[in-house]
């Protein structure tokens, strides 16, 4: 599969057109075929009719009736083909268009930085912007469907009328064009109730949800006739709209076409006397009542490709600051682990509030770092300090180079971290470890104590862990993650709080674990439980803005706030 | 076998508006027979050309007339039809809502919101099809084939039977290809929801995919999930694709067969086939009209199949069980006990009890603390008090009255009950306090925030307690603030106190005890283990 190729600048609509033209001209030449074919119908009925009765005036013979009835199957199969062709190459190419616009975005999507997609609501856009792309490849299917559709056909018909009398076709397309004006007139209103009818449907879907989500609310409070009543007009209000929109949508077709139809009176009144006058024949006259008869089924459907055109219009200015040339993605490169060195090192918020700062340290490969303190200590901003999403003041290098000067994937190859938030994708356990990586699991399952539980599920790491790991308990969904980190293991390890679901004598299998396996990373440990902190090489402390290293023993002797906290937790324990 | 609430409601709401439900069948059935007239009128004029004569202006005029009445009456028969089915989901959806309150208590917490209002917007929708574009349709359409069989039936008998013998195939050939797209579509529906769920996903996890540098596997999940969307697209796009033109290609060999067996010479076919000019134009009219309604009725099918679907799935809610009902005639005893539990026993399922042999009473103005560990039933008990439920033995009296006969109506001037987590309702910022509940005036409402203290903030908004609410808002401290005030707003007797500072900071954790402690002032309070009422030495009962 290549959606990509062949587009050379994805924001503008136009290289996608450009990028079908293979398609695209299968799609031409069967459409100006299979339209121009069109007239092959009423020319041979009106044929068969005239030769019929000339057989029964003993002018013709039952051989010409059929080889007409021949000719007239055999060219309609040519046409029907071509026909075939058509609808499938136009369906072929909105499709691949839907294809290459919805790769586009999500190369687009999965480049952006969290805190891009956090801000300004472009998770949510990007998420309706799946809607938006059907929409617009739909349109432009549309679009290229009635190009031949309606315009080729009307032209064919319309030259075939004005062949056959054009005082009359001029007359009777007129009135055609009339029942036209009248729809896009029409289509405003059309429109308008259509959107009220769709913005009561949100206003009763949203009321309806909460009257059954707060059900028992309401009921406690006694509320729930009240609440009723707030639905109950709500119905109302619902119904009333729904019929506005649906009887503009679904009574006024029938009422064009009486309108287009007018004309019939007078070409049946006309064209009838042409033929008593032996003008016409009785084929001319058939052909063109049902050619006029076509012709303005198409007209009343004209007014609907403007509104699909107008539709994709708008979901493409949607999509259009998604759909860049994406960059290329770039796998993080293995790295052996060096000194990282942090001087100084602080963080302001955007409005200039400290939440920390003064902090320096030196950690060596295969040392362990505990980093705790009060709540909003700024102890899991520390943490994000090191991911580089947002700038940072002072300065922490890895081997030497800082980190806000290196390249995202460099960075990365450097910086593994594991949040408060385990992020993990409704899929396998499988899948949420591994990550496309090619590595038996079963050791990795044991480091963090979850083999024993995995084997008592029916479907072992196949099992799905539902929208976000609900299926899960916390310890596990913790457990699965630092799986998932120790399987993408990097030289330097954040970990934020990764064991505060689990009992205390998994928390010491799994540290004495991840400890073998780091033996030469440089493992940073936030925690609010101190259990583990004995055996830390360093500790550091955070408290009113400030953060500084130490080790266990020494806090212990020194600080009050620490110790305290040890030796409560540690009663707890008890 | 029990009637179907559904079609119960679908008929009472047809019974209720007879003339608006005659009138849809009268437009059904007139723009049948309606339709079957213009062709006869060009029989007429084509036959009268063939002979030589002229056509009077009527004759041209009446064959528009009829035009004009087949589109005049479908378009009333659509205006009715609409009118009619919104009629109909008006009535189911009201007809929902009342089974949501008598439903019990327990069913209500069973019932996963989402879906049961699935059942009420989508589900409805469907029902509706299910009438107007399901059954109502196929009738009409089914009656049209007939018709139009009568009618060629008396023109030419030959050709009725060709049709009899053709129908069948054609139908079954439509039904292969419908069921087949059908497939299709169902696949692409599965494979753009894994799409859709992809995008928020990585949204989510955007971190983890960017520190792990999982960009490209993520990306060729993705992929796979569109290329299977495109697979199923495609496979539809045939079947799309070759559908009509294959109808087209029938329709144009009956016609060629018509000319060709009308023009034999053949004396006993021409007893079978034989037929004016105008007459073969008039049938090849009618034989192009037969092949419409038969695609439709394909679709009919499909949408009855799924709309039944969703009416079981309304049946289903309409055959929960309902509580019990409440009596209006209870007499509060003014000398018993605020609250007087009994050898109360309760359990959820029939084995697993939840209490056992739980007593204890509690007088006005008296402070009692419920702890122990979790699931030892603190909540249930609130619950019972509430009078969601019914005890399995002994009883739970407030005032010497049964807890759960005790009518809605009177119990928000019973409890004040401030559940953990404070559920915001849509509307203004005296709606969350008031829940729509007319009794409760603005001064009520005011008094109310201005015992927990938020009355200044309200003041400080651009429109006061006509501000719309949003998350945003409030700080998390301060909805917990609201779910006071909507409490105490009504002036409850005894105050139910569900544990609430479960997930608050200290600093916000003091101001919701302190609006707390002004709440309770000169009120019943029943807490679940909170610290407030441990430390000012309220009487605790322990429920292990």
């Amino acid at each position: 599969m290549m959606p990509m190729k062949g587009i050379q600048s994805p924001d503008k609509v136009s290289s996608f057109f450009k990028s079908q033209w293979k398609v695209l001209t299968v799609v031409t030449v069967t459409g100006i075929l299979y339209n121009f074919g069109l007239l092959v119908g009423p020319i041979f009925e009106g044929k068969l009719a005239q030769s019929l009765l000339d057989l029964y005036r003993g002018q013709s013979l039952f051989s010409d009736i059929l080889v007409l009835a021949a000719l007239y199957v055999l060219s309609t199969l040519v046409v029907q083909f071509a026909r075939y062709l058509k609808r499938l190459y136009v369906r072929r190419f909105a499709n691949n268009i839907n294809r290459s616009m919805k790769h586009i975005l999500y190369a687009n999507l999965i480049h952006k930085s969290k805190v891009a997609l956090d801000s300004e609501n472009i998770g949510s856009l990007m998420t309706k912007a799946i809607s938006d792309v059907d929409q617009c490849a739909e349109g432009m299917r549309k679009f290229t469907t009635e190009v031949f559709d309606t315009g080729i056909a009307f032209l064919c018909y319309a030259g075939l009328l004005v062949v056959c009398d054009w005082k009359l076709a001029l007359a009777s397309l007129l009135i055609s064009c009339l029942s036209y004006l009248i729809a896009e007139k029409l289509k405003g209103i059309v429109e308008k109730t259509g959107r009220a009818f769709k913005e009561s449907s949100g206003r009763l879907n949203s009321v309806v949800l909460d009257r059954v989500s707060n059900a028992g609310l309401y009921r406690i409070y006694g509320s729930e006739k009240a609440v009723d009543e707030i639905c109950e007009t709500n119905l109302s209000d619902y119904e009333k709209r729904a019929v506005k929109a649906e009887v503009l949508i679904s009574a006024m077709p029938p009422l064009y076409k009486i309108i287009s139809m007018l004309s019939v009176i007078a070409i049946v009144f006309f064209c009838g006397r042409n033929v008593a006058n032996g003008v016409w024949t009785i084929a001319t006259f058939t052909i063109f009542l049902s050619s006029y008869a076509k012709l303005s089924t198409k007209a009343s459907k004209a007014a609907k490709l403007f509104n699909s055109v107008q539709k994709a219009s708008v979901s493409w200015k949607r999509i259009k600051p998604f759909m860049r040339q994406p960059e290329t993605d770039e796998s993080l490169a293995s790295v052996a682990c060096k000194d990282l060195k942090v001087k100084d090192l602080g963080y302001k918020t955007e409005n200039g509030t400290i939440i920390f700062e003064g902090l320096s340290f030196t950690a060596k490969p295969g040392s362990i770092i505990g980093i705790t303190g009060p709540v909003a200590s700024g102890k899991s901003t520390l943490g994000k300090v090191f991911l580089c999403e947002r700038p940072y003041v002072g300065s922490a290098a890895f081997g030497g180079t800082e980190l806000s000067s290196m390249k995202q994937h460099d960075l990365y190859s450097c910086i593994g971290y594991l949040g408060h938030d385990t992020e993990l994708l409704s899929d396998s356990i499988e899948e949420n470890i591994l990550l496309g990586s090619d590595v038996a699991l079963d050791d990795y399952l044991k480091a963090v104590c979850f083999d024993h539980e995995i084997s008592q599920m029916p479907e072992g790491i196949q099992t799905r862990i539902g929208s976000g790991g609900v299926r899960l308990s916390g310890g596990q969904q913790q457990r699965v993650a630092l799986a998932r980190t120790l399987v993408h293991k990097k030289p330097v390890l954040v970990l934020d709080d990764p064991f505060s679901a689990l009992d205390k004598t998994t928390e010491m299998a799994v540290f004495e674990n991840l400890r073998a396996m780091c033996s030469d990373s440089i493992i940073l440990l936030i925690s609010h439980r101190l259990t583990l902190f004995p055996q830390m090489d360093n500790v550091i402390w955070m408290e009113d803005g400030k953060a500084s290293l130490s080790d266990h023993e020494s806090l212990m002797a020194s600080n009050a706030a620490y110790k305290n906290l040890y030796e409560i937790q540690e009663g707890e324990n008890k | 076998m029990k009637r179907n609430p559904v079609f119960k409601t679908i008929f009472q709401s047809m019974a209720s508006h007879l003339i608006l439900s005659i009138a849809v069948a009268l437009c059904v059935i007139g723009a049948i027979v309606s339709a079957l007239l213009p062709p006869l009128v060009l029989e007429r004029i084509v036959d009268t050309l063939a002979s030589g004569g002229n056509i009077q202006l009527v004759l041209a005029i009446s064959y528009f007339a009829f035009i004009a009445l087949t589109g005049l009456l479908e378009s009333a028969r659509e205006t009715l039809l609409t009118a009619l089915g919104q009629k109909i989901t008006h009535a189911l959806r009201s007809s929902m809502l009342a089974k949501l309150s008598r439903l019990s208590s327990h069913t209500l917490t069973q019932e996963d919101p989402g879906v049961t209002a699935s059942r009420f917007v989508n589900d409805v929708d469907t029902v509706e099809n299910l009438f107007t574009s399901g059954i109502i349709s196929m009738i009409a359409d089914l009656c049209r084939i007939i018709s139009i069989f009568v009618i060629l039936f008396v023109k030419n008998r030959g050709l009725a039977l060709v049709l009899v013998l053709l129908v069948p195939g054609v139908f079954a050939m439509t039904r292969a290809f419908q069921k087949r797209m059908l497939k299709a579509q169902i696949q692409n529906r599965v494979a753009v929801g894994r799409i859709s769920n992809h995008i928020p996903e990585t949204i989510r996890t955007i971190r983890t995919i960017h520190t792990l540098g999982t960009e490209s596997h993520m990306r060729a999940k993705y992929d796979k999930a569109i290329q299977e969307g495109y697979d199923a697209v495609e496979k539809n796009n045939f079947y799309d694709s070759i559908f009509s033109p294959i109808i087209v290609m029938m329709n144009v060999v009956m016609v060629a067969i018509v000319y060709v067996l009308a023009s034999t010479g053949n004396a006993s076919i021409n007893t079978f086939f034989g037929m004016g000019v105008g007459t073969a134009v008039a049938v090849v009219t009618y034989i192009s009209e037969i092949f419409s309604p038969l695609q439709s009725i394909g679709m009919e099918i499909q949408t009855i199949q799924s709309a039944v679907a969703g009416v079981h799935r309304i049946a289903e809610f309409m055959d929960l069980p309902e509580r019990w009902p409440c009596d209006a005639c209870l007499k509060a005893d003014d000398s018993a006990p605020s609250v007087s539990v009994t050898d109360l026993a309760f359990a959820y399922e029939d084995d697993k009890r939840v209490l056992d042999g739980l007593s204890f009473e509690v007088h006005a103005n008296e402070h009692l603390t419920l702890c122990g560990r979790t699931g030892c039933g603190k909540s249930t008990t609130f619950k019972l008090l509430l009078g969601q439920y019914k005890p399995l033995a002994g009883s739970v009296r407030i005032h010497g009255q049964d807890a759960y006969k005790i009518p809605d109506s009177e119990k928000r001037r019973l409890f004040g009950y401030v559940e953990q987590n404070f559920s915001s309702v849509p509307g203004t910022v005296a709606d969350q306090i008031r829940l729509f509940d007319a009794t409760i005036s603005d001064e009520m409402v005011m008094a109310a925030a201005k015992t927990v203290g938020l009355h200044e903030t309200i003041m400080g908004m651009e429109k006061g307690y006509d501000t719309m609410c949003q998350s945003s808002l409030f700080s998390q401290g301060q909805w917990q603030l609201l779910s006071i005030a909507r409490a105490i707003a009504a002036q409850p007797e005894i105050m139910l106190l569900d544990e609430i500072t479960a997930n608050l900071d200290a600093q916000t954790e003091k101001t919701v005890l302190r609006a707390l402690k002004s709440a309770s002032e000169n009120r019943t309070v029943i807490s679940i283990s909170h610290r407030l009422y441990e430390t000012e030495g309220g009487r605790t009962l322990n429920l292990n």
